[in-house]
């Protein structure tokens, strides 16, 4: 059942046996431009993180800008994202405002969450992007219950739920697509195998070559695809999700990548050769991409520099929204526990004074 | 018509589907079985299995998809059917639940109503006995609810349902078929009942013992017969709900009586009478003649099978009536 897709990005926007359309030329544009602005924004992100600009910690995707662009790109307002610590770019993918995503970065009152999550952990309800826990492969199972409302609504929304190497090593993970598979649930399984999960490789979290090859013991399909390789990712992903939208159940698909950095701003990632960080850089997607449109006539020097020229104002004026946003009040803490408010139960504990 | 507590369950689930359709309920044994104690009998032939999934064998998933359909919308109705095996939906229940709506600045939430079976007394041993209550009424974010009347036990699962929190609903199984329980119970919105105030089970002026679940039973007994040997009245705290603890309720009744007994089912250290006892403590003292007593399970990982040793680890009238007496004659 597990297909491997490492085809020419040539080869994959072609149309296929199984009957894909073509990729129009202005949806390979879209791919290239969407994948560079991600990759402007978390390279300002990490300055701004060493200028100590922004408290907290930050998880870059740098290097994997394919899998979080190919997948996310056509998804809907009302489907739902399922993202881990390394995905908030797929929030600006799925089109959050980047005030909301940079009010996160900064933990401003203005923020999604106003000010609780930590700064890679942002979700956005009105475009269904579930904000992230820490404890690793929770989306998924949540994301699975989205997925088995949509069934239950019988509406076609799919759900996509990100997670990576590492996190197939956890139960909640296996329980998750057991019961996508049982229930043959409307969900896309994307699985990042960027070989190391913080300072382990991916050779101590499992024994096959192929991650995709679990999805065999969940009864549907399981795909490794290149995943710097955009087109690739994104014809993959865009037949899961048709697969999904029209009740033939989930899929998994395992895009194999590579982050550039350490886990977080923090680790400077010395676990790693040298030589090995070279030679996926040398893969790098949007370079791969660059190549692609280049025999396409799509692209030249001048139009990257335009989408930069285009995206980097943007960006300043978000920071800057940002920087001056407010932050919260302090007893803004005692809110969103319940439905109901707390603030004065937890602030007048004060002695009984009985009436006799 | 007197029902049993376990029916009271059935009717409060079957009500609540048939008035909202975004209700459903989720867990092992839930659907063609009817529920391993028999709760959802009836609710699978008349609902549906779309509406009455029988899960996979995995309490984790049972919990957090609940939460994922509660996100988008629907009312879930989860079940555990041990206490004891909730385990593997920790992340779900204390990760997820609990801090969904507190992690996302109110903007996402999650509406379950997990039903968990707990208790011992009936010589289940170590896995089918255990009350795990405490480890979630320490949990912000998660409503803990613990009915011990038939009435309460209907209504107080409807009203959770229609709460917009994560609630978790500890049902005792010694309480599904006591017959001395049985009671008349209301229909429809009439049946509700509030989910977040204590019950004054007892009047009395003596003393005060504060409880929960089947342990009401045994506090009523020791109530009884102490009142009958010493001529004292004993008011009865029926706490209802373990998470937000209803302290005005309780130091009231101190206040009134100046003496108080917690009397739970969980061992002793850590449990929901430590918390009793402290706020009492902090906000009472002046009202207090005596010092306060726990009677609680000892401090033993889990219940043995064996009746002499189960006996020996549950609290019961007798350990009651002598804590009485120990307050009573400070």
């Amino acid at each position: 059942m597990a297909t491997k897709v490492r085809e020419q990005a040539a080869e994959a926007a072609a149309p296929s046996k199984n009957g894909s359309s073509l990729i129009s030329d202005e949806k390979l544009k879209q791919l290239y431009s969407t994948m560079v602005k991600c990759r402007v924004l978390e390279e300002r992100i990490r300055i701004l993180k060493k200028q100590a600009r922004f408290k907290g910690n930050y998880y870059a995707a740098v290097g994997q800008e394919a899998t979080e662009v190919g997948t996310t790109i056509d998804l809907r307002d009302e489907d739902t994202i399922a993202p881990s610590h390394r995905d908030f770019i797929a929030n600006y993918i799925k089109g959050v405002p980047l005030n909301a995503m940079l009010s996160q970065i900064y933990m401003r009152s203005t923020s999604p969450d106003k000010g609780r999550s930590s700064p890679a952990h942002c979700g956005y309800a009105p475009l269904n992007i579930i904000t992230p826990a820490s404890t690793i492969a929770a989306q998924l199972n949540i994301g699975t219950g989205v997925a088995l409302a949509n069934k239950m609504k019988k509406n076609d929304n799919v759900v996509v739920a990100f997670s990576g190497e590492g996190s197939t090593s956890l139960g909640f993970w296996h329980e998750a697509l057991n019961f996508a598979g049982v229930q043959q649930l409307p969900i896309v399984y994307i699985c990042q195998n960027n070989l190391w999960a913080e300072s382990v490789n991916v050779k101590l979290q499992t024994r096959v070559e192929d991650i995709s090859t679990k999805a065999q013991g969940y009864g549907f399909p399981g795909i490794t695809v290149d995943g710097n390789d955009v087109v690739a990712v994104y014809r993959v992903a865009q037949e899961a999700i048709q697969r999904a939208r029209s009740g033939g159940g989930p899929t998994l698909i395992e895009c194999k990548t590579y982050r550039w950095y350490g886990h977080s701003e923090i680790d400077p990632a010395k676990y790693r050769q040298p030589e090995e960080v070279e030679e996926w850089k040398a893969k790098d997607p949007i370079a791969a991409m660059e190549r692609y449109l280049t025999g396409k006539r799509l692209f030249t020097p001048e139009y990257k520099q335009q989408i930069i020229d285009e995206f980097n104002p943007q960006l300043d004026a978000a920071i800057d929204f940002a920087e001056k946003a407010p932050l919260p009040e302090p007893i803004e803490a005692l809110d969103h526990v319940y439905s109901f408010d707390i603030r004065d139960r937890e602030l007048h504990r004060t002695a009984y004074h009985p009436k006799y | 018509m007197a029902i049993s507590y376990i029916d009271a369950i059935q009717q409060a689930l079957r009500e609540e589907m048939l008035r909202d359709d975004k209700v459903f309920i989720i867990g092992e044994d839930v659907g063609v079985m009817g529920g391993a104690f028999g709760a959802t009998k009836g609710l699978h032939e008349e609902f549906g299995a779309e509406r009455v999934i029988d899960s996979p064998l995995a309490e984790g998933i049972i919990v957090s998809a609940s939460i994922g359909a509660a996100m988008a919308g629907l009312r879930p109705v989860p079940e555990i059917q041990f206490a004891d095996f909730i385990t593997p939906a920790m992340d779900a229940l204390t990760q997820q639940a609990a801090k969904l709506r507190y992690r996302s600045g109110g903007s996402q939430t999650c509406p379950i109503t997990l039903r968990v079976c707990y208790g011992g007394g009936t010589g289940g041993g170590l896995y089918h006995s255990q009350t795990n209550t405490t480890w979630f009424a320490h949990e912000p974010g998660l409503i803990v609810v613990a009915p011990a009347t038939v009435a309460d036990a209907k209504g107080m699962l409807k009203a959770a349902i229609r709460q917009d929190d994560p609630v978790m609903y500890f049902e005792h199984k010694k309480l599904y078929r006591t017959p001395s329980i049985k009671s008349d119970v209301e229909e429809g919105d009439a049946a509700l009942r509030d989910l977040f105030k204590c019950a004054i089970r007892r009047e009395g002026k003596d003393a005060t013992i504060v409880t929960y679940g089947y342990m009401l039973i045994v506090a009523q007994q020791a109530a009884e017969q102490i009142e009958h040997e010493l001529g004292v009245s004993i008011e009865i705290v029926d706490l209802r709900v373990l998470n937000p603890l209803d302290s005005e309720t309780i130091l009231e009744s101190v206040a009134k009586t100046h003496r108080l007994l917690v009397l739970q089912e969980d061992h002793r250290t850590l449990g929901i009478g430590s918390e009793i006892s402290a706020i009492v403590a902090e906000r009472a003292f002046d009202c207090l003649d005596a010092p306060i007593l726990r009677v609680a399970a000892p401090d033993v990982p889990a219940i043995p099978a064996s009746e002499p040793l189960e006996s020996f680890y549950m609290p019961n009238v007798e350990k009651t009536v002598e804590a009485l007496k120990r307050i009573l004659q400070y």
